[in-house]
């Protein structure tokens, strides 16, 4: 169709990966010119990526190949893009373009430059590790790319080793990555001794595992791939990994690694182990409100402006598996049509994230870097400074509030129709209010997201500067606002036309097992219904002309003949007006801190310095912070038993070579007993 | 042709309610000054009102960008938008086919993201006060007006407005206890969102209790009587979709004059006695204190979902 044989597509892309390694690595010398062929490099490998998981979409027609096969043994480790691989696939090449061309950009600011090289490789070794996990057809293929992508990740995130929150941010990582990557070797060992063979099409065909291993196996990968998407309470790592990478590391963490744990989940959890019983749906859907509620609270309290946006991927990943669960309990009644609508929102929502997150986070870059701070309160004000980032990023803010018409609205939509439609198809009483109940939870989970854009968007972006640093502001160069561009548009694009959305998603759904694709569902490329059109449906353009026509009628209301604004200082109450009396962004979660303490359980301290009176104080401190929930009472217990348990082998470990030898001459007696007793 | 056929009747229809929404907030306050034995402004003091703001100069702050214009313009969009979206008259909503009531939740919210960050655009700190309340309110609410709504339409089988009134019209006076339950819960949402006494005092002039008012303190001219005129239709659509979920009879099925003139009868009288009950409320409570909202707002929340429990278990 494109002239563009798909077969070829993915080794290309692949070697087009290792060649801009190997020739960022030649070019060390020269860092603007490794840099610029580094990213331009990775753009184009970005694209062809893209290409071949469009042309794989399209035409339904899936793909496979080997890389390396031993014949002797049977030893293969293997490719495939079917309909879902394409699709995570196309997210991250639809994100991989655009944050490639804004690195080049963002890279070259002072700061990084001298890094070049270094992110250069690893950025593309990421995406290398990150494009085989979601095409590897192997349990072995997946498990080596899986743990290129952590090593990759993590070296990217101590980009900035110096600093000490960098390397606790990495380590963390790593550890939790690792508990994680151990949960699926683990399980990947079991099906595999289980079925007798590594290659997915056996081990994921739904009959490989023994029925009372289902749920073993299940809770295994569930914890594996959880620690990756950064699900409650396994989140811990994300809130500090993500911010301390450089910003367009961070924009391709939340946007797509945090997938790759989605993915997993889908693949194996979802469809791999056969059908899941309702109790998985169940866990599924607690897990995401609980991610999504507890995410986007600790979104409001954050006002490091990566770190907000690191809680918000914590919300989305939890509104995705909202909809995965609901969809999961439908493929428990043997509700195919159900089961679509509710895989078909979670993974239109996969796609939303990862571009309006992506373009949030490219924002925050340019803002970070322009003010050399990350403190929402030390900014305001920046709209009139740079004014096309401040645009862009209200884009992204509204799209991730999911305000109609643009894209977050469109998933969330579908989210609310899984749970909506999905009530028809239940039966048990408790699980049957579930659904109504997990539509409350989205409801909440997206209003408070919306209070929080307000804050991070109005706190920043509008009113007078609060710092020196935000008062000089530059705008930031077109080399990064394009990207930026592209991104918001899709947010549009994405939002106004949700049914050609649907109609890429139904040669996914054709790949998994249990579903069906719904062409009702998406009867034009405006439409998007539930199933049934009579139930609910939604075409956000028709709204879009709607809210324009009344835009129309605001205009010619106030238009008049010799209407000249007049331009008066705000009334500062008799006061002086100026940043220390601005609003901020603390003073705005306010009112949220205090009705849901019981979550935040914050701890205050007011302190004023007196010299004559206490009514008259020279300078008052006021401190206040929440309770780190999970970290003190969830990993503190169990870091100290880990401690206290590697405290007690060092009996075993004294360094007495007399000891060793013992327990050598031990060992041996007690194989040669052994051995013994068994003849 | 069905598609402009809709748009004009859309057109209408925001006509219609633009008109009528003005009157509704003084009649309120016509009642309000009735039962406080004062005798209140005149009936067409809403109009008034407006024709003077929008007559008068546009006065902007000197710090304000221009997001600070879009806000009051977006809300007031949103409003009219959202009003093309519920059946008024007629058993269908004109724009029925552009969706359901998430559509409609969502649009309002819109409008409510835009105002509220354009009230953070002036430097004052009654805006971000304003906006700060607004929005933890409005957060408080959504879940609890998305199970209400729930409520009604699992019991309709549809999302979608026309297709719940009429699946009421058509199965006639019927009466479930959940309905009781699932009015109550909406109805303090509905005072909630409209911001009325019990959770916020439209009449206040004590900056430091203000909500929504504290909002748009900074606005002025023109641009205050968008917001003005956007909040009374904001008002009277919510009424209306009480009207909707729980009493549509009355409503006009076909578009002989006749059958319309009686929707208008039956929809007026029905946003009377509606407007009746605001005002009561108003009048026989004090404001709460804001930390006590969530209290209000638990109680609904909690209505509705007993509602469905009765209704589905």
């Amino acid at each position: 169709m494109t002239g563009f044989d798909p077969a070829i597509g993915l080794p290309a892309a692949l070697a087009l990966r290792v060649g801009i390694v190997a020739a960022t690595l030649l070019l060390w010398r020269q860092r603007r010119v490794a840099r610029h062929v580094a990213f331009l490099g990775s753009a184009a490998a970005s694209l062809v990526t893209g290409l071949l998981a469009a042309d794989v979409l399209l035409a339904g027609v899936p793909l496979d190949g080997a890389g390396f096969v031993h014949e002797a043994s049977g030893f293969r480790l293997a490719y495939a893009v079917d309909g879902l691989s394409a699709w995570f696939l196309l997210v991250l090449s639809l994100l991989g373009v655009p944050i490639a061309l804004f690195s080049i950009g963002y890279v070259g600011y002072p700061h990084f430059r001298r890094r070049s090289v270094f992110l250069g490789v690893a950025f593309n070794l990421l995406l290398l590790a990150v494009e085989l996990v979601f095409t590897a057809a192997d349990a072995i293929t997946f498990l080596c790319a899986w743990e290129l992508m952590t090593l990759a990740t993590a070296a990217l995130v101590v980009t900035e080793h110096e600093e000490r929150a960098s390397r606790r941010a990495a380590f963390l990582y790593l550890v939790m990555s690792h508990v994680g990557t151990g949960c699926l070797i683990g399980g990947f060992m079991a099906l595999a001794s289980m079925s007798g063979s590594f290659s997915f099409a056996t081990l994921l065909s739904g009959d490989a595992a023994l029925p009372t291993a289902r749920f073993g196996l299940f809770a295994l990968f569930f914890l594996g791939f959880g620690v990756k998407a950064g699900i409650v309470p396994l989140h811990v790592w994300l809130p500090e990994a993500h911010p301390a990478a450089p910003t367009s590391i961070s924009a391709l963490m939340s946007g797509v690694l945090i997938k790759t744990g989605i993915y997993g989940i889908v693949r194996v959890c979802a469809f791999g182990l056969g059908t899941p019983p309702l109790s998985w749906g169940v866990l599924v859907v607690v897990v995401g409100g609980l991610s999504a509620v507890l995410g986007v609270l600790y979104a409001l309290m954050q006002h490091d402006l990566k770190r907000l946006l690191a809680y918000h991927s914590i919300e989305n990943i939890g509104i995705i598996l909202l909809g995965l669960g609901a969809g999961m309990m439908g493929l428990a009644y043997g509700r195919s049509d159900l089961a679509a609508v509710g895989v078909a929102a979670s993974l239109y929502h996969v796609l939303n994230h990862a571009v309006f997150k992506g373009l949030l986070f490219l924002g925050a870059g340019g803002v970070v870097t322009a003010t050399g701070t990350r403190q929402i309160e030390q900014f305001g004000g920046l709209l009139r400074r740079m004014p096309w980032t401040g645009l862009l990023f209200l884009v992204g803010a509204v799209a991730i509030s999911g305000l109609p018409p643009l894209n977050g609205f469109a998933s969330e939509w579908l989210t609310f129709q899984a749970f909506l439609f999905g009530f028809r198809g239940s039966a048990e009483p408790l699980v049957h209010l579930l659904f109504p109940v997990g539509g409350a939870v989205l409801a909440l989970t997206t209003a408070l997201a919306a209070a929080c854009f307000v804050k991070a968007f109005g706190i920043s972006f509008l009113a007078l500067p609060r710092s020196g640093a935000a008062a000089e502001a530059r705008e930031s160069p077109a080399v990064m606002l394009v990207p930026q561009a592209f991104l918001a548009a899709l947010c549009v694009g994405l939002g106004l036309f949700p049914g050609l959305v649907l109609e890429v998603l139904d040669s996914v759904m054709a790949s998994l097992p249990g579903l069906e694709p719904r062409a009702e569902m998406a009867p034009s490329g405006l439409v998007m219904t539930s199933g049934l059109e009579s139930f609910d449906h939604v075409v956000p353009v028709m709204l879009g002309a709607a809210l324009l026509g009344a835009l129309a009628v605001a205009r010619l209301l106030t238009a008049r003949r010799r209407a000249r604004v007049r331009r008066v200082p705000t009334w500062g109450c008799g006061g002086e007006l100026g940043a220390r009396t601005e609003y901020t962004a603390t003073a705005f979660s306010k009112p949220l801190m205090m009705i849901f303490r019981a979550v935040y359980r914050p701890t205050r301290e007011v302190e004023a310095l007196a010299e004559v009176s206490p009514y008259f104080p020279r300078e008052v401190r006021y401190r206040a912070e929440i309770e780190p929930t999970f970290e003190r009472y969830a990993y503190r217990p169990l870091v100290r038993a880990v401690l206290r348990v590697a405290e007690g082998m060092k009996l075993l470990q004294a360094g007495s070579l007399h000891a060793y030898l013992a327990y050598v001459i031990a060992f041996v007696v007690c194989m040669v007993l052994l051995v013994w007793l068994r003849s | 042709m069905d598609t402009l056929l809709a748009f004009a009747a859309a057109l209408l229809q925001a006509g219609v309610m633009l008109a009528v929404a003005p009157l509704l907030k003084t009649a309120i306050k016509k009642m309000k000054a009735r039962l406080q034995n004062r005798k209140g402004p005149p009936i067409l003091q809403g109009y008034y009102d407006l024709l003077k703001l929008l007559r008068k100069e546009p006065l902007r702050s000197e710090t304000a960008s221009w997001i600070y214009v879009a806000g009051p313009r977006v809300y007031f969009a949103a409003a009219v938008a959202a009003t093309t979206l519920v059946p008024v008259l007629y058993a269908a909503a004109p724009l029925e086919a552009a969706g359901g009531i998430l559509l409609l939740v969502g649009t309002l919210a819109l409008g409510r993201f835009a105002l509220a960050t354009a009230a953070l655009d002036t430097g004052s700190p009654f805006g971000g006060m304003g906006a700060s309340r607004d929005m933890t309110i409005a957060a408080l609410a959504e879940p609890a007006l998305m199970l209400g709504l729930f409520a009604s339409a699992l019991a309709a089988g549809s999302l979608s407005l026309g297709v719940m009134v009429r699946g009421l019209l058509h199965q006639g006076l019927s009466f479930h206890p959940s309905d009781l339950l699932a009015f109550a819960g909406l109805f303090i949402i509905v005072i909630t969102e409209t911001g009325r006494i019990p959770v916020d005092n439209p009449a206040t002039h004590l900056e430091l209790t203000m909500i929504h008012e504290a909002m748009v303190l900074e606005y002025a001219g023109p641009d205050l009587a968008l917001v003005e005129w956007a909040s009374a239709l904001k008002e009277l659509l919510y009424l209306t979709l009480l009207v909707d979920l729980f009493l549509p009879a009355g409503m006009a099925t076909s578009i002989a004059p006749v059958a319309l003139l009686v929707g208008l009868l039956a929809w007026a009288g029905k946003i009377f006695v509606l407007a009746i009950f605001v005002t009561v409320a108003e009048s026989t409570n004090a404001k709460l204190r804001l930390f006590r909202v969530p209290e209000l707002v638990s109680v609904s929340l909690g209505l509705a979902f007993l509602a469905l429990a009765i209704r589905f278990l």
